[in-house]
């Protein structure tokens, strides 16, 4: 989990003007809340329960950095940020667990260890640039690059935000079993939108977000359908 | 946005969509894309119309009733480097505006706890 190394990076950068906003895309409040009570934080954790980032900004899974300049200018669009040192080819399934899910795990721990991971020192240094030299960063995109790198929104991806945006607001009034056609729609409209997929099917099956009767996909066959290589798009820095 | 009816007033329409009724029609920003006069009706906007003319997909739940109308297809969500209005809310529902940031340089890093 990344909050802690954005809660050091705060603590190092704010008094250079850098201030960090952490937005959890969770439908529910009380799944982001443990995380961000524990994380010790100064800057403002939000939690966005309608995923509206991933229609404002063309957010499509996590973790994604956006950085904003000092007059409310985007200077990088969203893009998957590594700030976390963690060597996931040591990944290993728990012990003890029952064999078919098992199994499932190894499956699933095969598969993320595919994901290209980028380079979290590099990553640091290009926003320690960017903090210290503004617009003068070869890191800080012009505003007609950031136009030109963000991403498109096809009637079909309209209309997954649609159906999300019915989903969420259906299951915030209590109403879970009847959000969830809408959320399926959503992610046969917008098959590339992770946040929009993943946080449904946790819903269904926590942890695993394995098969289930309410879904069409899981994550791990969808993520073999897409190629793990391609999960997170390449970080242009 | 959520809707239980097919007619919004103008004010709600722009606080939800950013899409402002002006003389000349729609306008968000330096752009405005004309509205039939038929499609105000007593100091509300017909909601179809606006979807039609500004090609935002409009979806409805049969059981509840409501419908939801969505963004505009565009080539580029971001269509300027400005960052849009973001009104978020903390854990214990106190909201709090980006543009309250101006003036500091801002990472946004989105996260999730699954």
């Amino acid at each position: 989990m990344s909050l802690p190394v954005w809660r050091q990076l705060r603590s190092e950068l704010h008094p250079e003007g850098l201030e960090i906003v952490t937005v959890a895309l969770d439908l529910e409040v009380d799944a982001a809340r443990s995380w961000i009570e524990r994380s010790g934080a100064e800057h403002p954790q939000l939690v966005d329960t309608a995923h509206k980032l991933d229609e404002l900004l063309g957010i499509v899974n996590v973790p994604t950095a956006v950085w904003v300049d000092e007059d409310g200018m985007i200077v990088r669009p969203p893009h998957a940020a590594s700030v976390e040192r963690y060597d996931w080819s040591k990944l290993k399934a728990p012990e003890g667990l029952p064999e078919d899910i098992d199994r499932h795990v190894r499956d699933m721990l095969e598969q993320v260890k595919r994901i290209p991971r980028f380079d979290a020192d590099h990553y640091v240094a290009a926003l320690r640039d960017w903090v210290e030299k503004g617009a003068a960063s070869e890191f800080a995109l012009t505003p007609d690059e950031v136009v030109r790198r963000s991403a498109s929104r096809p009637s079909s991806v309209a209309e997954a935000e649609a159906e999300f945006e019915l989903g969420q607001h259906l299951h915030h009034a209590g109403h879970v079993d009847d959000a969830r056609p809408h959320f399926r729609a959503a992610h046969r409209l917008q098959p590339e939108n992770w946040t929009y997929k993943r946080n449904a099917w946790e819903l269904v099956s926590p942890g695993l977000q394995g098969p289930s009767e309410h879904y069409d996909g899981d994550w791990l066959t969808d993520i073999k359908a897409a190629g793990a290589e391609r999960y997170y798009a390449p970080l242009d820095f | 946005m959520i809707l239980d009816r097919l007619d919004v007033t103008p004010e709600e329409l722009e606080r939800q969509t950013g899409w402002e009724l002006k003389p000349e029609g729609l306008c968000k920003e330096a752009r405005c894309v004309p509205l039939p006069a038929a499609a105000t009706t007593d100091g509300r906007v017909d909601v179809r119309a606006v979807a039609e003319r500004l090609g935002m997909p409009l979806v409805h739940d049969d059981r509840y009733d409501l419908w939801a109308l969505g963004p505009e297809s565009t080539d580029r969500v971001l269509e300027s480097a400005e960052l849009p209005p973001i009104r978020l809310a903390d854990v214990d529902g106190r909201p709090f505006d980006l543009s309250s940031l101006r003036g500091e340089k801002v990472l946004i890093a989105a996260w999730a706890s699954w």
